[in-house]
């Protein structure tokens, strides 16, 4: 344990407040800027069809349960066993110096097959049959955060993943339109005449908090953005400039632990594989620009990059060449570093799948969390994940 | 009835009131009251027109995926037109206490379908019974078939139970967590195996899939029904309790008083009359307690309808009001989930706060909101958007003068702000040369205060 987290941790802590504050201040900068690890979520919305993405390139259960289906040709071998649809060869290199770690059969018990419940499972990390109304990166701003700056979506509005119990991170689009937003002269002027007393417990004191936040937030992104820090050629397309927008961030410096980025349309229960094969593309294109972006920063060894989908897709094709609502999938984890990279465990068996016609998942996916929680972002996975998870190995 | 009296009750009760009505109303309180149910006696169904679901049935979807898609496409677009007629029938209810007690069911007992069929059929139940009888209520909610299918109800055979729908029976539509067991769950949810519903929509009680064997539930032990089961809950005091508290803290304050929400619980044991608990409610003194006056974040929706309310709007696309909703964070007929929106400060994060503090300017002002000072924001933003703003609007001005002529410019916040106005903002406003009782009423609308009902 570190000298901080004993101080921390210990009865002693009370005693902090005698603490003079230049003392104080040293510490906060130091553990702050020292190793300042973050996390940028990607979300594929709709159902990626893991299947297709990490191919069992040598298994004739998939290639008969998915005769107009399988990808053939192309296949990016890995290993023996598995292999990448050939649109993700952007993340070969990082594939193969051990940056990217793939964990197979990732899911939940009783899994629920409806985008938007799945989705709410997947960001509350909840179980099935609970319903949450927070979402885990919002728990652990409710624990760790100061400013709503400190968790970022790029999106115009917020996800319940980003929702804590009493705190919220912020969204944004285009930080500069936020900016130009907050900096209204009339909310300035309210603002300034404001005053804050016996009302900070009062639901009207907390609307006025909230404004302030959102100003401060608006500025603060703001100010400390300097665009010109990513100088990476990106592909054209709307997933590729969310995360652009987060290596500005990152790589400007900002005290933003979290961010969070999303592609959606893998709902391809008709002609899955053109529609696939281009977001795959758009992914894996955007990704590799988006690591490149932070090596050249020098920024990558302090950021791990997690991408899920709300659920596999089933394991037998379609009449419509496309692929129904399934449970299971690979989960992709990004980082330097990693304790396991390439595959961290094998595929499940395609003999052994359930009552649906799913894989079976065998990584609860609110394991993943708590292993980033403790081992990257280095905070009690207590009162963030609420049910007991163990831990794993891949970072 | 005091102005802000009448006022608070009219939030509550609704959407907000304008002076142009508030004088043609009774001078007592229970006159006031009175008139309020009077007027919710009759409910008025939403009905759109569905004919294109004439001739369709499961065969024809089954055997044609290409006709399939096309209903769903239909379907979708449907539901968004449900949402609007939603809208519009909040923004201008023929029974306004029965569609504020219409959109307080639809987040209690949450319910999404894609079917539009179902989901109007659904929304229309909830208004059937909005003021009626809670036990007919909950017994309706169980067969409806937009229910069934999102709780899996349709689901929940004699061989092999699904527990969905009676695990959210108890927990959020009856009688709140802990208080029943797992046991209970199991034993409830045999008595409703066998509720389906067909094509149309219509409850079918399959027979051979209900079970028919002896349950024990709640201490008692019979071949009991799914009605039963809800005659059972219904026993238990603790569900009048668990619904007097919801309606305290959303009619009320959100922060919950024990004693008055005891008191609720009292008479709604008595018969579980709705209409006879917001009676209470309403004629109650401490209803209007200076501290439940603006205690209440408007909902997006509130905070919408109430707008048009004071200022109708028309939106030239129908769909930005889907848009708009959306940042808001609260689309109807879209809930999160089963345990529906969280609700109060859940509301306000900093782009909401953000957003509902620039909306009124942007869709009544084209985004100027008057301030004596060059607008940096405007200028930018028009360059940017190419002098377009994001919703093209046609706001009734001539409405908003005509309802508001009795009142002169200076006074308007008191017939526009509910509750205490900060100090500071308050000396602010007094600072504000007040050129057009427009433009004041967007700096008005552009408050913090404003949020608040």
């Amino acid at each position: 344990m570190d000298r901080r987290k004993f101080l921390k941790n210990s009865a002693l802590a009370s005693s902090l407040f005698f603490v003079p504050n230049f003392v104080k201040a040293f510490e906060s900068v130091a553990s702050e800027r020292l190793g300042y690890k973050r996390l940028v979520i990607v979300q594929l919305a709709g159902g990626n069809d893991g299947l297709n993405t990490i191919i069992p390139h040598n298994n004739d259960l998939y290639y008969n349960a998915r005769p107009k289906l399988a990808i053939t040709k192309d296949i990016i071998k890995l290993n023996d066993d598995l292999g990448f649809h050939p649109s993700l060869s952007p993340l070969r290199a990082l594939f193969d110096n051990g940056e990217l770690s793939i964990i197979n059969n990732v899911g939940y018990p009783n899994p629920v097959r409806s985008h938007f419940r799945s989705m709410d499972i997947w960001q509350t990390a909840s179980g099935s049959d609970e319903y949450l109304q927070s979402g885990w990166l919002g728990r652990y701003l409710d624990q760790h955060g100061k400013q709503p700056y400190n968790a970022i979506e790029i999106d115009e509005q917020l996800s319940l993943a980003m929702k804590g119990e009493h705190f919220n991170g912020i969204a944004t689009n285009d930080f500069r339109v936020l900016y130009n937003s907050a900096k209204d002269p009339y909310f300035k002027n309210v603002l300034s005449h404001y005053n804050d007393a016996h009302l900070s417990e009062h639901n009207l004191g907390y609307l006025y908090q909230t404004m302030i936040e959102a100003k401060s937030s608006a500025n603060y992104i703001f100010e400390h953005t300097d665009v010109k820090t990513s100088q990476e050629t990106y592909p054209q397309n709307a997933f590729a400039k969310q995360l652009k927008n987060v290596a500005q961030f990152i790589n400007s410096d900002l005290d933003t632990k979290v961010f969070y980025a999303s592609l959606g349309g893998f709902d391809t229960h008709a002609n899955q594989n053109n529609k696939q094969t281009k977001l795959l593309s758009q992914y894996a294109g955007s990704v590799a620009a988006f690591v490149n972006d932070l090596k050249r920063n020098d920024t990558f060894k302090d950021t791990l990059i997690l991408t899920f989908s709300e659920f596999g897709r089933r394991v037998k094709q379609n009449a419509a060449n496309g692929t129904d609502h399934g449970a299971a999938n690979n989960v992709f984890v990004i980082g330097k570093g990693l304790k396991q990279a390439g595959f961290y465990n094998d595929l499940a068996s395609l003999n052994d799948l359930d009552t649906n016609g799913d894989l079976k998942y065998n990584v609860d996916f609110r394991s993943v969390y708590a292993t980033i929680l403790s081992k990257w972002m280095d905070v009690s996975v207590e009162e963030i994940i609420p049910s007991q998870q163990k831990q794993l190995n891949f970072i | 009835m005091a102005l802000k009296e009448l006022q608070h009750l009219y939030w509550r009760a609704g959407f907000g009131i304008h002076p142009e009505t508030m004088h043609a109303l009774p001078k007592r309180r229970n006159d006031v009251v009175e008139q309020l149910f009077a007027d919710s006696k009759s409910s008025t169904p939403l009905q759109l027109d569905l004919s294109f679901m004439e001739g369709v049935t499961i065969k024809k979807i089954k055997d044609n995926p290409e006709f399939a898609k096309d209903i769903r496409d239909k379907s979708r677009k449907k539901l968004r037109d449900l949402n609007y007629a939603w809208i519009h029938q909040l923004a201008q209810p023929k029974e306004l206490l029965r569609e504020k007690m219409t959109l307080f069911w639809a987040n209690h007992f949450v319910c999404k379908s894609n079917n539009v069929v179902f989901a109007q059929q659904f929304n229309n139940t909830l208004r059937v019974h909005a003021l009626g009888d809670f036990k007919a209520f909950v017994k309706a909610i169980s067969k409806e078939a937009a229910m069934l299918k999102y709780l899996n109800g349709n689901q929940n055979r004699k061989a092999k139970p699904n527990e969905n729908f009676a695990r959210e029976l108890m927990e959020l539509f009856t009688l709140g967590e802990g208080h029943y067991s797992e046991t209970a769950i199991k034993e409830s949810a045999r008595a409703f195996t066998g509720y389906n519903h067909d094509f149309e929509g219509n409850f079918n009680f399959k027979n051979k899939q209900h079970d028919e064997g002896l349950k024990t539930f709640f201490g008692k032990t019979g071949n009991f029904s799914g009605d039963d089961i809800v005659d059972i809950i219904l026993e238990n005091k603790q569900c009048a309790v668990f619904i007097s508290d919801k309606i305290y803290r959303y009619f009320v304050n959100p922060k919950p008083n024990k004693k008055h929400i005891q008191a609720m619980a009292e008479v709604f044991f008595k018969d579980y009359n709705i209409e006879n608990l917001m009676r209470f409610v309403f004629l109650s003194d401490w209803f209007y307690d200076e501290s439940n006056i603006g205690s209440k974040i408007k909902s997006p929706i509130e905070y919408l309808v109430g707008l048009t309310n004071t200022v109708p709007v028309t939106f030239e696309k129908e769909r930005d009001l889907i848009k708009i909703q959306k940042l808001l964070g609260q689309t109807l007929l879209d809930p999160p989930n089963v345990a529906g929106w969280k609700g109060d400060k859940a509301w306000i994060d900093a782009n909401t706060i953000m957003v509902r503090l620039k909306l009124p300017s942007v869709i009544l002002n084209n985004a100027v909101i008057a301030s004596g000072e060059h607008d940096e924001f405007k200028k930018k933003f028009m360059k940017k958007h190419k002098g377009k703003l994001p919703f093209k609007t046609q706001p009734n001005w001539t409405a908003f003068l005509e309802n508001f002529e009795a009142v002169e410019t200076k006074d308007l916040q008191d017939y526009m702000l509910q509750g205490t106005i900060n100090k500071g903002t308050s000396d602010y406003l007094k600072t504000l040369r007040k050129v057009s009782k427009q433009a004041y009423c967007v700096q008005l609308m552009s408050l913090p205060e404003y949020q608040m009902c």
